[in-house]
């Protein structure tokens, strides 16, 4: 390989057929006069524009567009160097890092030697190792390209906001799972939004037995085995709910919290006492009529109830898995609209509550599909605010565009599996922990199950792995009906 | 198949080059050139056109074409490469046998041995021209390659029966490079074998009234021929070959065109239509022969390929020397090729 031309960040390396480098991987570009090396990553590779190579091409191809047939008689063995030119190809890198005496610094502003430098591939583990990529909870994600094994470490997802995106069919679902039951592992709370009831099995292996996990897997579904006591809202909870997700405006709002004060004032906070409370309040029909629809709406959501045994099972698992780590997934498949919405309210508003009192230390939520269930406000309200409170968030789409530029933006680590389309490659590339150059060239020609890591967890190395088999029982598959 | 010239063209390929091993050697800088004398002359030009048309009766076209090309210098020398190629159209396709290429390293010492031995190997016999000197270094490559194409073109007329032999250039001989009896031998091979060779020129000299002969064309309805008349060169230089102006599509394109002296007036017109009714032509060039030349040409890929075999086969140290003209001149000078 020989250093050809440098503009900004950006090298340019001309490579031999006999030197195989693929995208993603990382050139160390040694200059030894200098003292010092550039690491950079390849992200296209081109044909080198060799001279006359059209005129090459053109000439076997004549005779109407086919091959005209005949004998080389090449005693000097000259048609390998030929092809050996014509197969040159140019490796377009990005400079990522500088080292020096075994230190890396971003710094992309010296030139190494054209004609003295040597170019090598750089080993995964070796780069691993001058990032410091490492830690004491580490979470094999899968084989690095050259076959080594990307660990990262559990760390670095504490306290960040992740995203996991990539096309249908890619592998997100299952590098959650990893990175989830990897985090139980290390004795961490994390609470699932499931929408697809994917996440339902964790705790059974493939052939259907127990695993390690299986105590640690809880699922509540909500209106069954997860269902809440009125006394054990807040009002500024059920406000919300009302509010956000039942749409309630603001005069009957007043009215409501009227009704809420003077029925939690007399100890007779149950839905009967609320639907008669409602129905003798003082009040205008119109705001009645409204209080009267959201109060039918929360009783036929059957998320509520007035049993209070039935509405112990949340807390329970919460303290069950803030003691020994555990997931709690919250199984929204066969629940409306309205009702996830109502059963995210509540959960967020729960948890904010607990942790801001201390009773739990801290949540790793993973929001699957999130714009499904999550109301406008939260976006801002989850990445900034509830973060502080110790919820941390990882979204997992396959419609990049459902995520806002600002959460791209202060994402500190994103999973990026392939897309092939031109405007959702855009907006990931918004991210500010990468280039859009890198995004845009490594994630399109992602296969699948492979994976490119940006951010925190690699260094800012961005690294393609090929996510590692989880022996556990997925339930992600879609139902077909021309299936065998 | 003769296969002397070849054997020998290897042997004095690897050990020409044998002897530039570890040495310097500065890249060519100019441009390739391909290049084609030419003496110019007058005649007379026979305005009345001799219409053609096209005969389908199936026989063979052949071609042949060489090419030469410096690419680059030692401290003692020049590093020269050539090769050739026959093609031929044969029930309706094309097929193609390429030699080379060969790279000679060519020096003031060698030169002389080089090129009489790859002369003494196509000749087989003693020839006149085997007394005359070598050509300069700057002549080498082309020298080189037109021994190339003569055993080529001899190779064709001893393989191809009843078939349309063209050559890129004239029938001109007498020159350093193509000696007379060289070249009647060729033609009688194929003569007697049933072969008409068809010469085409891509530039030429000739001048009519003061006219390049290819720019005067009557208002007629291509195909058709003109007959040149009085063409008498000065000697040594002899026409084996009667001179046509061929303008054989739409278009303004016409070439020299030069048939065998041998043959008859009727048989040549005949070849041309035959050539016309079997081979596709382009801009009046028949496929065939830009085929020929096409396959030789050295594209600058192919250039920069035999100077990586040089150098890793005989671990040439590959320098640039200055280019005077853009030293003294900066960017006045357009470099030592375009002086």
């Amino acid at each position: 390989m020989k250093l050809y031309k440098k503009e900004s960040n950006i090298v340019q390396i001309l490579s031999f057929p006999n030197e195989t480098v693929e995208k993603g991987d990382y050139l160390l570009i040694e200059d030894a006069d200098a003292g010092k090396a550039l690491i950079a990553q390849v992200i296209d590779v081109q044909f080198a524009n060799i001279p006359g190579i059209l005129e090459e091409l053109l000439r076997n191809l004549p005779d109407g567009g086919e091959l005209v047939q005949g004998e080389d008689f090449d005693p000097l063995e000259i048609a390998p160097h030929i092809t050996y030119i014509q197969d040159a190809s140019l490796l377009i890198c990005k400079i990522r890092a500088t080292v020096e005496n075994e230190n890396l610094s971003p710094s992309s502003s010296w030139l190494p030697s054209r004609s003295q430098s040597t170019i090598k591939k750089l080993p995964i583990p070796t780069l691993l190792k001058l990032a410091k990529v490492d830690g004491k909870l580490p979470i094999v994600l899968g084989g690095a390209k050259d076959s080594s094994l990307l660990t990262i470490d559990a760390s670095s997802l504490d306290g960040r906001l992740n995203i996991i995106t990539g096309k249908k069919e890619t592998g997100k679902s299952h590098l959650s799972k990893l990175l989830m039951l990897n985090l139980i592992g290390y004795k961490a709370m994390v609470v699932v939004f499931d929408l697809n009831g994917e996440y339902l099995s964790l705790g059974m292996t493939v052939d259907g037995k127990r695993n390690a996990y299986y105590d640690k897997i809880h699922v509540l579904a909500p209106s069954q085995n997860f269902k809440v006591a009125l006394k054990q809202l807040n009002l500024h909870v059920l406000l919300e709910i009302l509010i956000h997700a039942l749409h309630l405006p603001g005069t009957s709002a007043r009215e409501f919290r009227r009704i809420w004060q003077s029925l939690k004032e007399r100890d007779m906070l149950n839905l009967h006492e609320l639907g008669e409370a409602i129905r003798n309040w003082h009040c205008n029909q119109h705001v009645r009529d409204a209080l009267f629809s959201r109060y039918y709406a929360l009783v036929n959501s059957g998320f509520f109830t007035d049993k209070f045994g039935e509405a112990t099972f949340l807390e329970e698992c919460l303290f069950k898995a803030n003691e020994q780590g555990g997931a709690i997934i919250v199984n929204l498949r066969n629940t409306s609209l309205i009702d996830r919405q109502i059963v995210v309210e509540y959960l967020l508003g729960k948890f904010v509550e607990l942790l801001t009192n201390w009773k739990l230390k801290a949540v790793f939520l993973f929001a699957e599909e999130a714009h499904l269930y999550l109301r406008e406000t939260y976006w801002d309200d989850i990445v900034t605010r509830m973060r502080h409170f110790g919820i941390f968030t990882t979204f997992i789409t396959n419609q990049p565009d459902t995520i806002r530029e600002n959460i791209y933006r202060q994402a500190d680590n994103i999973f990026l599996f392939n897309f092939t389309n031109e405007h959702d490659l855009e907006v990931v590339s918004r991210a500010a922990r990468v280039d859009a150059e890198t995004v845009k060239s490594i994630a399109r020609d992602l296969p699948p199950h492979h994976c490119l890591t940006l951010g925190k967890v690699v260094r800012d190395f961005p690294m393609v792995v090929k996510v590692k088999a989880l022996d556990v029982k997925t339930m992600g598959e879609t139902r077909l009906f021309f299936k065998e | 198949m003769d296969t002397t010239l070849p054997q020998r063209l290897i042997e004095l390929s690897i050990h020409s080059l044998k002897h530039v091993q570890n040495q310097p050697f500065q890249l060519n800088q100019q441009t390739i050139q391909q290049s084609n004398g030419f003496n110019p002359q007058a005649l007379q030009l026979k305005i009345q056109p001799i219409p053609l048309r096209p005969k389908h009766e199936e026989i063979i076209v052949a071609a042949v074409d060489t090419s030469s090309m410096k690419i680059g210098e030692t401290t003692t020398g020049t590093l020269i490469a050539i090769r050739g190629a026959n093609v031929w159209k044969q029930n309706k396709n094309y097929r193609y046998i390429r030699l080379g290429p060969f790279i000679f390293h060519i020096t003031e010492e060698n030169k002389k041995e080089v090129y009489k031995t790859l002369q003494r190997a196509y000749f087989n016999t003693p020839h006149e021209q085997n007394h005359l000197n070598s050509p300069n270094l700057q002549q080498m490559p082309t020298r080189m390659a037109n021994l190339l194409e003569r055993w080529l073109q001899t190779m064709l007329s001893k393989t191809i029966n009843n078939g349309l032999i063209l050559f890129d250039g004239s029938l001109t001989s007498g020159t350093p490079d193509t000696p007379i009896s060289l070249m009647k031998e060729i033609l009688e091979i194929a003569r007697k074998r049933g072969n008409i060779v068809l010469a085409f020129s891509k530039m030429t000299n000739l001048r009519f009234n003061g006219h390049l002969i290819t720019d005067v064309l009557p208002r007629h309805k291509p195909p058709y021929m003109l007959e040149t008349a009085d063409l008498k060169p000065k000697p040594p230089i002899v026409l084996l070959g009667d001179v046509y102006v061929a303008r054989l599509t739409k278009g303004n394109y016409a070439f020299r065109l030069d048939i065998d002296k041998e043959i008859s007036f009727e048989r040549s017109i005949q070849a041309v239509e035959k050539l016309l009714g079997n081979d596709l032509l382009s801009q009046s060039y028949p496929e065939t022969l830009r085929l020929a030349h096409i396959l030789c040409t050295f594209t600058a890929n192919e250039v920069i390929a035999m100077q990586h075999f040089i150098a890793s086969k005989y671990s040439l140290k590959i320098i640039n020397r200055p280019d005077m003209h853009r030293l003294l001149f900066g960017p006045f000078g357009k470099g030592e090729g375009n002086s």
